[in-house]
């Protein structure tokens, strides 16, 4: 029902690649700079600095302007956005289901008012 | 397309309902069914903006009203595929995403629905997105485990 505004989704075209997801989830533990961030992935720096953009570019990381090391900060509510969503999605359908559930209680009710009884038309 | 195939591409969401198969399918494309439920808690899908059109091409569209608020929020969709009772495929025109529901038969009036919902954003298309959240995100964790016990 929530419909995906720009922000969101280019949020989530940024997650699609599986390195960003890595840099992203290294992030949540805490700030790391490029060459931290560039260890794990076995990429070159250009390389990790590319996908940085692009997740600096939607909003999910952030970097100071300080010298070479410019630790890279996740941006907590840019991600969080995203998990909203994905968990807005999931309950949209549980709450749906638990009426639908009640609802075919009620329409087994109507048709057959005593437990145990057979149906009788 | 194997299950797994099928959990791995897309949101996944199942549930078992003590009801026979074609009666679960005609309350996805009944309004008079549909009114009951459609609604998430605390929202009403009321009948009389319920408009259902169940072939290739055509709409599916409801009116959500917020029973606190009284906020509507209308939807549209079309359907891609009515197989009447085994799948259900909706189209979504305002968020482009598409919904197929499976209606597995599982025999003594018991009926599993799968939803599957694709073109949802990218990065929860697969394991290894969500091993990656799993072992950083506590919230998105719980999410994970929440879907894989959910077919009960």
């Amino acid at each position: 029902m929530t419909a995906i505004d720009d922000r969101l989704d280019a949020t989530f075209t940024a997650l699609a690649d599986p390195t960003r997801r890595a840099i992203v989830a290294r992030l949540a533990q805490g700030d790391a700079t490029v060459n931290e961030l560039a260890g794990p992935f076995a990429m070159t720096l250009p390389g990790i600095s590319k996908h940085l953009k692009v997740l600096e570019r939607c909003g999910l990381i952030s970097r100071t302007r300080r010298a070479q090391f410019r630790p890279c900060h996740l941006e907590r509510e840019a991600l969080d956005a995203a998990v909203d969503w994905i968990e807005e999605s999931r309950r949209t359908w549980t709450e749906r289901f638990d009426k639908l559930d009640e609802h075919l209680r009620e329409l087994h009710n109507e048709r057959f008012p005593t437990t145990g009884e057979q149906a009788h038309d | 397309m194997t299950d797994q195939r099928a959990q791995a591409d897309t949101l996944t969401y199942t549930r078992v309902f003590s009801a026979p198969r074609e009666l679960v399918f005609r309350c996805m494309i009944e309004p008079e069914h549909l009114t009951h439920f459609w609604g998430p808690k605390g929202v009403s899908a009321p009948l009389e903006h319920i408009k259902v059109d169940a072939r290739p091409g055509g709409v599916f569209e409801t009116v959500m009203v917020d029973d606190a608020g009284g906020g509507r929020y209308p939807t549209r969709a079309v359907y891609v595929e009515v197989a009447e009772p085994e799948r259900l495929v909706w189209t979504e025109t305002h968020s482009g995403m598409t919904m197929t529901a499976t209606f597995v038969d599982l025999g003594d009036a018991r009926t599993e629905v799968h939803i599957r919902q694709t073109n949802v954003p990218e990065a929860f298309h697969n394991p290894q997105a969500q091993a990656g959240f799993a072992t950083s995100l506590d919230r998105f964790a719980a999410y994970v485990g929440n879907l894989s016990n959910e077919s009960g």
